[in-house]
Parts: structure tokens; sequence; C-alpha cells
């Protein structure tokens, strides 16, 4: 048997506000872009039978979203404890619910309030699990995580502040044509390299832009989806990868992530491969996730990062383009779920300014680190 | 940092110790660095655990040499964790311990500037009071520096 996915596909996408400082509840913005979603499709709340999201803390459960819109018996609900590592794994959740028969429509959804943000500092707290080994020597948060593998991939390969910065700008340049980022006012390679430290080698610009709003989107059969009033947007394969039960210090090469494991199941599974992609959704809670990872799925050989999207290679007009939303960087970090919306709207053709001409492939990348997947959405299946 | 804050955050995190690390902090409080090791297969495995991930032998803290390598690191320039914030810059380290390849320990390295640390670096552990609380924990200091 195959193990694609692609008789299902996204057919609504929906998404709130992103802000700095909402004032709103979890719910109410899971149920805005729920409705949303449901709303750009056609469908009603008693269309739906399954729901499912993703979150580590202060998310609001399938189930009450569901009742918050008015779904009257939600059948397949699915609450998946993970964060950016498992966004890809969820969606493809709801794609094997549809094309196994539990659900017919599901809804899959991230939200983020303002008490989730994982940048701030913690107050005085006592810590278990692996990080009692780490949080007492001041080392507990993910842009320090992620620092640990960037400085070692400038050790080995010769990488450089400047490498970064090309990634942060351009996607910043990207996110200007957004007028649902966050983060439009464009920067210069010197703007990044000004910008104040946060734990070398990271800067501020090299951390993703954190905010409160939510995403979904909705996944039903291939079938289905041809009477909808969009063109359908296909699921073609995913993969996901787990290693060293998560532990970023345990992590062998940390040159590499996740992604060293993912791109060649994904790639078998689909037959696709790097230069196949029209539109890369790198997941870039950090510059630094977005070098390691494209190098994995080879867009690129170790340490060329930095010459190939100086090169435009990554932009438009080049060989594939990498965030053209402006990603978790300047669009806002959604927790990856925006990957997927903007994934679907290029697709779609109906990016407007920022529409990648011809897009018929989309990479959509989850995680960092020792865990992580990555799915492929195309306007045909293969 | 503000004075209304510098009260709650003054401390570092404080470790929650489990059935599987106790031996851990057991071993710092008497002076000692010791990981979990497999008395069957004799692997060394962080984070511990009861039983070996590879064979299920049962297993045991046991003293490690203290030495090992800077893997990677970072340099912390603005407070991001309770505690330490009057020490920014800090360095933290993932030290590779000599035992065996890839077993790290993260940890703060002291006695250098950070602009002279690199990775590769040779470290020798020692032990210090954490503040806040009844925990010892393990810095690390190049090799031949006082």
């Amino acid at each position: 048997m195959n193990r694609l996915l692609q008789g299902s596909a996204v057919v609504g996408i929906g998404r709130t506000k992103y802000a700095r400082a909402s004032g709103r509840t979890a719910l109410s913005m899971a149920a805005e872009a729920a409705r949303d979603a449901l709303a750009d499709c056609g469908l009603t709340p008693a269309d739906v039978d399954g729901f499912t999201c993703f979150g580590t803390s202060g998310t609001a459960t399938p189930s009450q979203v569901a009742h918050a819109i008015g779904v009257p018996d939600l059948g397949w609900s699915l609450n998946v404890s993970g964060g950016g590592n498992i966004v890809t794994t969820t969606v493809a959740g709801a794609a094997t619910a549809v094309l196994s028969g539990q659900a017919d429509v599901v809804v899959v959804y991230r939200v983020l309030g303002s008490e989730t943000r994982y940048g701030k500092a913690a107050g005085p707290i006592t810590v278990g699990g692996e990080a009692q080994f780490a949080g007492p020597q001041g080392y507990l948060v993910p842009p320090q995580w992620f620092a640990m593998f960037c400085r070692r991939h400038q050790y080995e390969y010769g990488s450089t502040s400047e490498d970064l910065g090309a990634i942060a700008v351009q996607q910043r340049q990207h996110a200007a044509r957004n007028p649902h980022a966050v983060g439009r006012d464009p920067i210069t390679l010197d703007d990044y390299l000004n910008s104040r430290w946060i734990n070398e080698p990271f800067r501020l610009f090299d951390c993703c832009y954190e905010v409160d709003g939510a995403v979904a989107i909705v996944v039903t059969s291939a079938e289905r989806a041809a009477d909808l009033p969009h063109k359908p947007v296909y699921l073609l394969g995913a993969a996901d990868s787990n290693r060293f039960g998560g532990s970023v210090d345990q992590w062998d090469d940390m040159t590499s992530m996740f992604s060293r494991d993912t791109a060649p199941k994904l790639w078998s599974r689909t037959g696709l491969k790097a230069s196949d992609i029209d539109v890369a959704c790198m997941y870039d809670c950090f510059t630094f996730t977005v070098m390691a990872t494209f190098e994995d799925f080879g867009f690129c050989a170790k340490g060329e990062v930095g010459d190939y999207f100086r090169a435009g290679r990554a932009t438009y007009g080049g060989d594939v383009v990498v965030n053209p939303h402006g990603g978790l960087l300047s669009e806002g970090y959604i927790h990856g779920m925006n990957h997927h919306y903007e994934a679907v709207l290029q697709l779609r053709g109906d990016a407007g300014e920022r529409q990648v001409a011809g897009a018929e492939t989309a990479l959509v990348t989850s995680g960092a680190g020792p865990f992580g997947g990555a799915l492929v959405y195309g306007t045909a299946t293969l | 940092m503000t004075a209304d804050l510098s009260e709650a955050f003054s401390f570092p995190p404080q470790p929650d110790p489990d059935a599987d690390s106790r031996g851990f902090w057991a071993a710092t409080a008497e002076g000692r660095l010791a990981m979990c090791r497999c008395q069957s297969c004799g692997l060394w495995l962080q984070p511990p655990l009861e039983r070996c991930r590879v064979c299920a032998g049962p297993t045991e803290f046991e003293d490690v040499a203290g030495t090992g390598t800077v893997y990677t690191f970072i340099v912390q320039r603005q407070a991001a964790v309770a505690g330490y914030l009057d020490k920014v810059p800090y360095v933290v380290g993932l030290i590779e311990l000599d035992e065996q390849l890839g077993l790290r320990l993260p940890g703060r390295i002291v006695g250098v500037e950070p602009g002279e640390v690199v990775c590769g670096l040779r470290v020798q552990a020692e032990l210090v009071d954490l503040p806040g609380g009844e925990y010892r924990v393990p810095v690390f200091r190049p090799l031949g520096a006082e």
C-alpha cells in the first residue's frame, strides 16, 4: 500500500488578526478562526464532525471550540500534546481520520494567547525531567537550545551571522507585502547585525515574533472537495521523525535537525525532491532552524544557505520561495499553523501581491531540533 | 531588572529530583559528579533512567572523572531565565564527558572570558552551591586554569 494522503484536501482556511496583546481568550480566538475557515469553504458547523489541535499550554480544547461555534455533536476529537514539532503530524492526522472514515470534515487549529509566551523570563520555579539539569544552569528556553545548534554549525561549517541575517532580512522583505504580518518594517543586514544580543550567536532578529492569534484549516476528502468553492489543495504526503526522546542536549549532530531523517522519508513516500518544490514554508522559530532544515531537505549543501539566499535563489524569481508570508520571524508566531494557511493560499493562487507565480507544490515543515515533521501540498495529485 | 521583579527572579530554577535522578543530586551533595550507568552493558544514560534504554539492564549512578570537551555553547547576553541576572553575560555549554561519545551535560563555563570559549575547549567539572536552595550543581572550568 502506498503511504500517500492525497485522497484528502484542504478546502477552507481561516484566522484571526495577529496581535502582540489581543486581550482575548484562547477559546474566542480559536472559535473565530474555525468559523472563518468554514465560511471560506461554504460549510457550516453542522457539517463538521472532527476537530483537532495541538499545543503545550494555554490552548482551548477541540470539544470546547466545537461547542463554542455550535457543532451539535463532535465525533472525532483529538487534542495533541506538542509544539512546533507536531504541527504537520496533527494535520496529517486529520487527513488519516478522513481517509479512514472516522470523520468527514475536520477542523485543525492552533491558538496562542499572551499567557503562552515562550520567550519570557520564567519566575521562581522548580524544574523536573531533563530540565532539572539545565534550568539551574540558567539554560531553559528555546532561543538558548537552538543557539546551541547554531554555534556548532558555525564551528563545523563556517556559517556566519551574515548568513543568518540574510534569512532574517529576506523574510522581512516578504512580510512587507503581507498585510496580515506583524513585522513589516524592512530591515537591512546592518539592522540585523546591530540588533541586540539575546544569547550569542542569536540576536533579536534571529527570534520569531510572538503574537496572540489563531489559524484553522478544514480538511475533507478529495471527493467532497470537488464540490466546494475553492480549488482543492491536496495533501500529497507527510513524514515525521522523533529521536532522543526530544532531548536537545543529547541530539547527536547539532549541525542538523529532525529534517535529516524526515526528508528522505518524505521524498521517498512522495517521489518528489527539493527541486520539485515551488513554495517552502520552513518552520522558523529561529533563523537557524531555516538554515539547518533547508540543508537537510536538500535545497543546498551544508554551509551554503547564506550564499543561496544572497544569490536570490530563495525568493521570487529564484529556485524556491521560502516563507513568502514572512514566516514566524515576521508574519507572527502561530506555532507553524500559519505556514499551512500560507501554503494553501499560494497553491490556490490567492496570495495577491505576494503570489508565487505558477505555484503547484508547497513543502511545509514543522519543528526544530530532535523532532518534527513535514508535509507536501499540491494542486494536483501525484 | 527593575526592583519589583528582583525578588521573584533572584534565584535560578531549582531541580525537582525524581526516582530516576535522585542519585545525581545525592552525589553532588557529597561533592561528586555521578552519572547514570547500565550495570549490564555499561552504557551511560543521560537523562537517567531506571532501566537501560538499549538492554533494559538495571542502572546505578557511578562517579565520572568530570573532564570533558565543550561540544557547543552560548553566551547569555540578556536575562532569559530567573537567577544569574547580575551575572550576564554568562556562558552555558553542552559538555561532552570523556566517559562516552555523545554523553552531554549542560553547565555554566566559568573562569574564562566569554570571548575565549571555543568548541573543543577541554574543561573540568567542579561543584558549586546553587543559590536559593540546598542543591549543588556542576560548573565547568577550562582544564589547567585556576
